[in-house]
């Protein structure tokens, strides 16, 4: 872990060669949700490859590169493509683009997922914010010694997702009169979807939403002292006892579908930085 | 990943020299399923340490042999004896004699395994079809890259026990007048048994059995598209708040008790699958 810090720094320095503006928010982008690097002005577009010490992203609807420029008039940095720990990467290489957003000085983290919902009010398409989240994954990217320079040994996780930001996004939503849930992600290492009685526990376990990424990069980013906003867009349902079957290119439509959504939100949002 | 595809040509083409049939399906004997081996006629059993890349076990009462032959006229093929996640082995290695069952032609997985049971409907000795299961190991065989050759990147699991098979187990055991339970299996990784909290957990979750296999193999078949029919023998009884300290000798006297009960069942369910076939 001691190395990470020096490997992040050559990384931002690699970036940095290429687009010289300070981000005032980095945006980590979910299934379908790649669409909105779309609206991003005046881009460069870095392919992870060209990046030092980056893992490389294999799943579905993952592009893999990084994605500078202004959205809605502001600076960002967009993550097109994730790693996941299904592709055997650790909560750490996980957890990579937002250490290279923390030796970019980047204060805040706009992170968004597909989830399947747990909770029997939400339908497929809705919105979900992220309120608090239970890592189900049995890997923490904080593992290993502790670079003291990154963040605090043990740190606070009492509100991991930023309560001011949140507010402000319900603001936006309501004004935009878009519906916007807010609930409990809970995160498991996948590949597979779950089985009826492994919903059935998440739920139990005070779930509204279940997906297989995102606990790592958030736990990195409060490691790393940074805001953090977080969305699930719900793909599937996964209701145990009217259970259909999850297929990964439906998943991938729902999540295009409420994109437009999302955008509004995160826009309304990056504009405030 | 990617070098799963050819580890499992390798030990199919080994397995091929000895044996040529197509199985109807893939047995493994979990504790207590262990005898039903010494029934395959024409038998050619073959030490795992031979098979290329194949797993060692070394659990009690496991011999660690794949056994090919006929099972009451169908060809089969079962693992005598199974590889544990707390031996150490990663679950991939776990999981590849599932592979190469599918491989050689199985498109059924018959699995049992001994387990605690948490249902306090449940007494030792009985017998749970495994109607869904819960994976608490902390890893899934899948992880990696995705071979798109041995299944998909993200396998549903909405009905991983094939509900028909279900349904059939639980026909065979009323018309042979005896007990069966159909509920959820949670998998630990193991070895400690555990704690009564730790059982209240697994208990409220929503699990009725708690094991130490099975679900690698299942989610390992059910990527691969096969059907599978699992059983659950309850070993020991684990109530949080009369909790008697296991025996591994009781263990497996309770487990060799219910073998009947389990062998009507796999042979059941292996005619059945025979006469779909044919």
């Amino acid at each position: 872990m001691l190395e990470l810090a020096s490997q992040m720094k050559e990384a931002a320095a690699a970036v940095q060669a290429r687009w010289s503006e300070q981000p005032v928010a980095g945006i980590i982008l979910g299934t379908g949700l790649g669409r909105l690097a779309d609206e991003i002005a005046d881009s460069v577009a870095i392919p992870y490859a060209d990046v030092p010490h980056f893992p490389q992203s294999t799943a579905i609807g993952h592009a893999g590169q990084l994605v500078c420029g202004q959205l809605a008039g502001r600076p960002v940095v967009a993550f097109q493509g994730r790693f996941h720990l299904y592709e055997g990467n650790s909560a750490q290489q996980a957890a990579m683009p937002v250490r290279l957003l923390q030796a970019m000085n980047v204060p805040a983290m706009i992170v968004s997922n597909a989830a399947g919902g747990l909770n029997p009010h939400y339908r497929v398409g809705d919105l979900m914010m992220i309120e608090d989240q239970i890592n189900l994954q049995f890997d923490n990217p904080l593992i290993g010694v502790n670079d003291d320079n990154l963040g605090p040994r043990f740190p606070d996780m009492s509100a991991p997702y930023d309560i001011e930001l949140q507010t402000q996004a319900a603001q936006i939503a309501q004004q935009a009169d878009i519906e916007l849930h807010r609930g409990v992600y809970v995160s498991v290492l996948g590949p597979n979807y779950e089985t009826r009685a492994e919903y059935r526990m998440a739920r139990q376990l005070g779930g509204d939403a279940v997906g297989m990424s995102t606990t790592p990069e958030t736990t990195a980013a409060r490691h790393a002292g940074m805001r953090v906003l977080g969305f699930s867009t719900i793909t599937n349902v996964g209701s145990p006892d009217i259970l259909s079957e999850t297929d990964g290119h439906d998943v991938i439509a729902a999540a295009d579908a409420a994109s437009g959504k999302l955008r509004t939100i995160v826009e309304g949002v990056v504009s405030s930085f | 990943m990617l070098e799963l595809y050819g580890q499992i040509e390798e030990a199919v083409a080994f397995i091929r020299t000895k044996w040529d049939q197509t199985p109807v399906a893939g047995i493994v004997l979990g504790t207590g399923l262990g005898n039903l081996a010494a029934q395959i006629e024409s038998p050619i059993a073959i030490d795992y340490a031979d098979i290329p890349n194949f797993p060692v076990s070394t659990a009690t009462s496991h011999a660690g042999r794949f056994v090919c032959g006929m099972l009451d006229g169908v060809p089969i093929v079962a693992m005598e004896g199974r590889i544990h996640q707390y031996e150490g082995v990663p679950l991939k290695q776990i999981t590849l004699p599932i592979r190469v069952m599918k491989a050689l032609g199985a498109n059924l997985l018959i699995v049992s395994q001994a387990v605690g049971g948490m249902n306090p409907q449940y007494v030792a000795g009985d017998v749970m079809i495994i109607d869904d299961q819960i994976n608490l190991m902390g890893d899934n065989p899948l992880v990696g890259v995705n071979d798109d050759r041995l299944g998909e990147r993200f396998p549903d699991m909405s009905a991983p026990y094939t509900p028909e098979l279900i349904e059939v187990g639980m026909e065979i055991a009323r018309q042979g007048n005896f007990h069966v339970h159909r509920g959820v299996t949670v998998a630990v990784t193991g070895p400690n048994l555990e704690t009564r909290a730790e059982y209240r957990f697994l208990r409220m979750i929503g699990a009725d059995v708690v094991g130490m296999s099975t679900v690698p193999e299942v989610i390992v078949a059910v990527h691969g598209g096969m059907r599978v029919f699992g059983l659950s023998v309850v070993t020991d009884m684990c109530l949080p708040d009369a909790l008697k300290v296991a025996v591994t000798e009781e263990i497996i006297a309770v487990a060799n008790a219910a073998e009947p009960k389990l062998r009507a069942l796999v042979l059941g369910v292996l005619a059945h699958e025979a006469k779909r076939k044919a």
